[in-house]
């Protein structure tokens, strides 16, 4: 096998220009396969971290109550304490667990609106939240603002304050220390109103914070008019984020137990369900557990549009690799016909062509792989280490980040490698056939 | 000196001794919702212009069609073409919306604003303010050249409107509401209302005229500078058919 090696490797420096050009190849394709999995590994990470700060904890425990069967059903648990025992004492692994009041609201300027869902937090228990959270530089949402973050997000522990994501601080022209009025409708259907103090701009994380804003719990309390024993939800964080299913499914069983009616799993998010709860024959509280990937379904979609893209492209360059591989295999097939000849005819097993035709694409391959896997991953360092900023609003919406961000991971490298060295190995199976079956007498005359 | 506390006193006991109590004032509502009150069914045309900063004025069409004693009322968008075929179907105080590009109902609240415009349910719907709201009395004005009586409304318990408080200006000769404010929980005036002309039409149900009026300005006092001005024409008080009030009535409109 060593012997077949050699004789591979030998084969492959002495027709350099042809493998220096088809590494050069399988090299750029590998290259580009590891971006494209870096961009959407990229994708799939903001999503996660975005979605767990400002949409969902790994595991929800949230619900809906109707005073009638008929009337508007309030996103509420209406007695958050036993729920809350229920879970400590069931849930192994928590982290913590937060409680987020759920609204919906149409937060007026002097100059402009915006409607957005109004999310009530507890300051004291949020430090991962202000620790994920970037605050956007003055100059990123105010025309004559200055290129440095100002206001403290964690006034959020005050009454009466607000902390909007960039672009609704732009479209509404506010910068922080400014006075805004939020509107809403209680869950009786009552109007009311709040001013509110901006004590903090954040960046946008895509997507998700396009429509969020964030209060103190008591403000979104006294807005709704609702008391200190309700919540809107209570979000779960565990040690392990792939727990998040088992967990749901467990604790769905407990809280039947205690007597609570449990929702039917919805994988969507609370808001798509509004219409559909209020639709139900039912009256009093009904509990809807789901888990982080639920409530960010609606943007779940850009990550299968992104994969599919990326397995499209990567296949139409692999076919195009595998041509490139055939052609050059049949070309050193040919040429080295006479060659092919003298070793069947010094005793070289049919087997053992067809393994050395294979070896050389194997080796081309992992070599070509090898420098397009290190170059992407390099380039991935690079562009991580830029922060490159994403001007586009509909890609920032797209890649739920406002920078550029690509995950290359080891695995990733290792996939990619294979993936194009197998692709390789394959393309090149055909001429090492045909080289295998050639007869040593007619391989021999060849040379004369 | 004592002159000046005599008249000074004499001026604010004044308005104590006018004011009327609250049977009377329970009453004037009474005859405010009772003279708009067909009774019957009710059909109009209305005209909704809304302003809204930042974005271009529209212009809606509506027929709006009214059955009071059942509670019914259905509002037809006819106009502009791309909103046609809209429409607001209130049964059994359950107020639906049908879109017909989607060809599909959602339930609304009772507080729609309707048409997304600064307009609501309310404002083409029967006067129920007796029932709905209990009056104090602010005192005698004067609103332009009429004189008015300024009456602040608080919400009865259990009753499901939009504003918890208004407050009327009533035309003390016609008893005609002139000008109208609506305050949210937190006592935040929302909007101002203004009612410059109001006609009346004999009722053969009733047996006798009723008020509407003829035009109905809203300005919002949260979004300055947006406003809806509603001018309602074309009012017959005629019985319209039953099948009307129904959701197969407004998705044949639609088509």
């Amino acid at each position: 096998m060593r012997t077949l090696v050699e004789i591979a490797l030998r084969n492959l420096l002495a027709a350099r220009r042809r493998s220096a050009l088809l590494g050069t190849a399988i090299a750029l394709v590998t290259l580009m396969l590891v971006l494209l999995l870096g961009l959407s590994k990229g994708i799939e990470d903001n999503m996660v971290e975005a979605a767990t700060t400002v949409s969902a904890g790994h595991v929800n425990v949230a619900g809906f109550f109707k005073s009638t069967s008929t009337s508007a059903a309030a996103p509420i648990v209406t007695q958050k304490a036993p729920v809350r025992a229920i879970v400590e004492e069931n849930v192994d692994g928590i982290e913590y667990i937060v409680e987020r009041d759920r609204g919906w609201g149409k937060i007026i300027s002097d100059t402009g609106t915006v409607n957005v869902g109004l999310n009530g937090l507890i300051a004291a228990d949020e430090a991962r939240f202000f620790a994920e959270l970037e605050m956007a530089l003055e100059s990123e949402y105010a025309e004559d603002g200055r290129d440095e973050a100002i206001g403290d997000p964690r006034r959020l522990a005050e009454h009466d304050t607000i902390l909007l994501f960039a672009s609704h601080a732009k479209q509404l022209r506010v910068r922080v220390g400014d006075e805004l009025t939020i509107k809403t409708e209680t869950n009786a259907g009552v109007t009311n109103t709040v001013d509110v103090e901006v004590v903090a701009v954040a960046r946008d994380m895509g997507f998700m914070t396009s429509f969020t804003a964030f209060l103190p719990r008591s403000t979104v309390l006294e807005l709704y008019q609702l008391n200190e024993m309700n919540t809107g939800a209570l979000w779960i964080y565990l040690d392990d984020i792939d727990r998040s299913a088992a967990v749901m499914n467990d604790l769905r069983g407990h809280l039947a137990d205690a007597g609570y009616v449990v929702m039917d799993h919805d994988p969507n998010p609370f808001f798509f369900k509004f219409e559909r709860v209020q639709g139900e024959d039912w009256s009093g509280q009904q509990l809807d557990l789901t888990m982080w990937k639920d409530e960010v379904s609606y943007v779940a979609w850009i990550l299968a549009a992104f994969d599919s893209l990326s397995v499209f492209l990567t296949l139409i360059l692999v076919a195009i690799i595998a041509v490139g591989i055939m052609n050059a295999m049949w070309t050193a097939v040919r040429e080295r016909t006479a060659e092919i000849g003298t070793m069947r005819a010094i005793g070289m097993q049919r087997g053992h062509v067809l393994l050395l035709f294979l070896i050389e694409a194997v080796l081309l391959g992992l070599l070509a792989t090898g420098v397009g896997a290190g170059i992407g991953a390099l380039l991935a360092v690079l562009v991580n280490a830029s922060a490159i900023d994403v001007g586009v609003e509909a890609v920032q919406a797209i890649l739920l980040s406002n920078t550029l961000s690509l995950s290359v991971t080891p695995q990733a490298l290792v996939g990619a490698m294979l993936f194009i060295t197998f692709f390789t190995a394959l393309a090149a199976v055909w001429p090492s056939l045909r080289a295998a079956a050639l007869r040593p007498v007619d391989a021999l005359r060849h040379t004369e | 000196m004592f002159r000046s506390l005599l008249l000074l006193a004499t001026l604010l006991g004044a308005p104590a001794i006018a004011a009327p109590d609250g049977a009377a004032m329970t009453q004037m509502l009474e005859t405010i919702d009772d003279r708009q009150r067909n009774g019957g069914d009710y059909k109009s045309t209305v005209f909704i212009e809304t302003k809204q900063r930042g974005k271009a004025d529209l212009v809606y069409q509506a027929e709006v069609l009214r059955r009071d004693a059942s509670d019914s009322l259905v509002i037809l968008f006819t106009k502009p073409q791309s909103e046609a075929g809209k429409g607001y179907l209130r049964i059994d105080k359950n107020l639906f919306i049908y879109d017909p590009t989607v060809g599909k109902w959602e339930r609304r609240t009772e507080r729609e604003r309707i048409g997304g415009t600064d307009s609501q349910r309310s404002d083409f719907d029967e006067s129920r303010l007796a029932l709905e709201y209990t009056p104090t009395y602010v005192g005698e004005e004067t609103l332009g050249r009429y004189t008015v009586h300024h009456l602040k409304l608080a919400v009865r318990d259990g009753v499901d409107v939009a504003y918890p408080a208004l407050e009327l200006w009533v035309d003390t000769e016609s008893t005609n509401i002139l000008k109208r404010q609506d305050f949210a929980l937190s006592g935040r005036l929302m909007r101002t209302t203004y009612y410059p002309e109001w006609m009346k039409k004999f009722s053969p149900s009733k047996g006798e005229e009723i008020y509407f009026p003829r035009e109905i300005r809203i300005f919002d006092e949260i979004e300055k500078g947006n406003a809806t001005t509603v001018v309602i024409q074309e009012v017959d008080l005629n019985s319209l058919p039953d099948s009307i009030f129904t959701k197969a009535w407004l998705e044949a409109k639609s088509r």
